[in-house]
């Protein structure tokens, strides 16, 4: 039975938010509790163990446009590994990601390079995105704690709109805001803003179809809200979720031609 | 008697002993010129780091390296007790940090370097930045180099996006106004670096009492846990630039001392060539051989005498003038040269010397080797003119 189309949760979940609405008016608790019920909810849709994602990333600096094509495949937080497969420029250009340290290889040096700490926090080859968002994946109802604001329409959607602040200090972005539907556990936009309240970035999560038991969006158009006319989209032409990923694909042997 | 003589045939030469004597001198005040300049060039890019950045020495932590940005922030340290006694004109604090900024909504990485206000180590212009009396809950004030300016199209008043990362690594980002922009002699401490108070950028980054090194006018022995750093070593890129380049410039003197040596020698071979009676004479007179050959080679050598005279007349006009005027080096300035002002010249007077000597004593040797073969003349060949073909 899919969670998306459990109509018994559903209804279970609209009946303990009724519940909690009623029975404790104004209480911050349950508001919360509302709240990150809602966040777990759409972790079971966004979130899986394990990705496998055959994608496209096409960068929009404002001047020109360029498309990366690639494969990844992800473990949680600490595990990721991408290969390029196009443009030419790019092609076999190999990323792997194991805790806190980022290899990087390229097939035209034959080496591959080292990549550990801050430069996880720059932007990737151009991107709006930088290395710590396309190759970490955390559950967002562990890595934040949420409050429902109110509620807001958003294309043609009755959404919650959300306040997350992040649990632990070390979270690149400690406030998050976003507009979720509550009916589907859907996120449809996200705000991220530094630590003074400034916007930073913003991210629509678009065209959301049916995969399995879960809904994922078929792209994210990423926006760096300091940067004047850039835009990135992160298409998910193929995505798997909790596949088996062969234990070669998280070892530095991998980083050869 | 044998130096009259000599004088007498040199003087006679005229115009090929004038050339003689202009070449030498003007390669004897090239190299000078050239050493001085040197000189200058290395002593004002030192001055400059010293003053503006290096001071004398830096306590950082063992295996800091400022060309390594990834590192800075795990590279910081706690302002250890033993500076707590150094006065305001002993030590200077500094916290590096990378950081970006977005004017006109462009990124723009950058260097925020804070250094405390109360320091009167570094010669930096920071007034306006000391002035800053408000809270830097909304508005960051910083202080960018007239380069950082030009290349960041920035001006005083003008308010742009500051983007960094606190200690723990969770971005902010704040609204800062550019409060001056000041002319920096070092353009390391310019380009890409934006200036802040030590207090505020310790403030918005978390970092409490951390600095990235601790200037001092004079080592203080070790401080755990920091290493102390000469100003040999902060400074060895500057000076390994100029040490490459004197070598280089070596090639120069070569030549041009290959020149007037080239002048000298010609004239000697066509005298002995074109004197050969004067020389059958002279032998035939009674003067030996070997005389014959002094005589000719301190003619010879008179060449490099008056150089040395012409030198330093030619010299205290030239070098005179360069002293009033200095070179304009700025374009040197988009190479991270440390000098922005004009560069004048430093005469070490043992340098001066020792060219000279070294100049003379090598018209002295060219001087003396084409006449060596007098010495084996037949006296009769000679008057005839076939002793030397």
């Amino acid at each position: 039975m899919t969670q998306f189309c459990s109509k018994k949760m559903r209804l279970r979940f609209l009946f303990l938010t009724l519940v909690w609405g009623l029975i404790l008016p104004g209480s911050g608790w349950a508001e919360d509790a509302r709240a990150q019920r809602l966040l777990v909810e759409v972790d079971k849709n966004l979130w899986a163990t394990t990705k496998y994602i055959d994608g496209r990333l096409i960068i929009d600096n404002g001047r020109r446009v360029r498309t990366l094509s690639m494969e990844s495949w992800m473990e949680g937080r600490h595990k990721s590994y991408s290969y390029y497969k196009a443009p030419a420029r790019e092609r076999g250009t190999k990323m792997l990601k194991l805790d806190r340290k980022l290899w990087m290889y390229t097939p035209h040096t034959d080496r591959k390079i080292l990549i550990a700490g801050h430069l996880l926090r720059q932007s990737m080859m151009g991107s709006d995105l930088s290395y710590e968002d396309m190759m970490e994946d955390e559950k967002i109802s562990e890595a934040y704690a949420g409050t429902i604001d109110g509620e807001e329409k958003m294309e043609g959607v009755q959404t919650f709109v959300m306040t997350l602040k992040a649990r632990r200090k070390t979270k690149t972005y400690q406030t998050l805001k976003i507009w979720v539907d509550p009916v589907k556990n859907t996120v449809l936009k996200e705000e991220a803003y530094a630590k003074s309240g400034k916007l930073l970035k913003l991210i629509f999560f678009k065209e959301y179809r049916k995969i399995g038991h879960r809904l994922f969006p078929r792209k994210m158009v990423f926006r760096d809200m300091l940067k004047e006319n850039t835009k990135t989209t992160y298409m998910f032409d193929k995505i798997q979720f909790d596949v088996d990923i062969p234990a070669k694909y998280f070892s530095q042997r991998i980083l050869k031609r | 008697m044998i130096f009259r003589m000599a004088l007498k045939n040199f003087l006679r030469q005229g115009m090929r002993s004038f050339l003689n004597v202009l070449v030498t001198a003007l390669a004897m005040v090239a190299v000078v010129f050239n050493l001085s300049l040197y000189n200058g060039f290395q002593d004002q890019a030192v001055r400059n780091m010293v003053s503006t950045d290096v001071a004398g020495g830096h306590y950082r932590m063992p295996g800091f390296d400022l060309l390594s940005p990834m590192e800075w922030e795990d590279q910081t340290f706690k302002v250890p007790d033993s500076f707590s006694s150094l006065s305001s004109s002993d030590k200077a604090e500094v916290l590096v940090l990378q950081g970006q900024i977005f004017p006109n909504r462009r990124l723009f990485p950058v260097q925020l370097r804070g250094v405390e206000m109360q320091q009167t180590l570094l010669d930096l212009p920071f007034y306006k930045l000391k002035e800053w009396q408000m809270p830097v809950d909304d508005i960051i004030p910083i202080i960018i180099g007239k380069k950082m300016a030009g290349k960041s199209h920035l001006h005083i008043g003008d308010g742009v996006v500051l983007r960094w990362r606190d200690r723990f690594g969770a971005v902010d980002a704040l609204d800062a106004r550019v409060v001056d922009v000041v002319p920096l002699i070092n353009p390391r401490i310019d380009e890409g670096v934006v200036w802040m108070r030590l207090d505020h950028l310790r403030q918005i980054t978390h970092r409490e009492n951390e600095v990235s090194w601790v200037a001092v006018k004079e080592s203080r022995g070790t401080i755990a846990p920091t290493e102390f750093q000469e100003p040999e070593i902060l400074l060895k890129d500057i000076l390994e630039l100029i040490r490459q380049d004197r070598k280089y410039a070596v090639i120069i003197w070569v030549i041009l001392i290959f020149l007037a040596g080239i002048s000298v020698f010609n004239t000697q071979f066509l005298s002995i060539f074109k004197r050969q009676r004067e020389i059958g004479t002279l032998m035939a007179f009674g003067m030996p051989p070997k005389r014959v050959v002094r005589l000719f080679a301190l003619e010879g050598s008179l060449a490099a005498f008056s150089a040395v005279l012409v030198a330093l007349v030619l010299g205290a006009i030239i070098l005179g003038w360069f002293q009033s005027v200095g070179l304009d080096v700025s374009h040197l300035a988009e190479s991270q040269i440390p000098i922005r002002e004009n560069i004048f010249l430093k005469i070490k007077p043992v340098e001066v010397v020792a060219s000279i000597v070294v100049i003379v004593v090598i018209m002295i040797l060219v001087a003396w080797a084409p006449v060596r073969k007098i010495s084996k003349v037949d006296p009769t060949q000679a008057l005839r003119g076939r002793a030397i073909t």
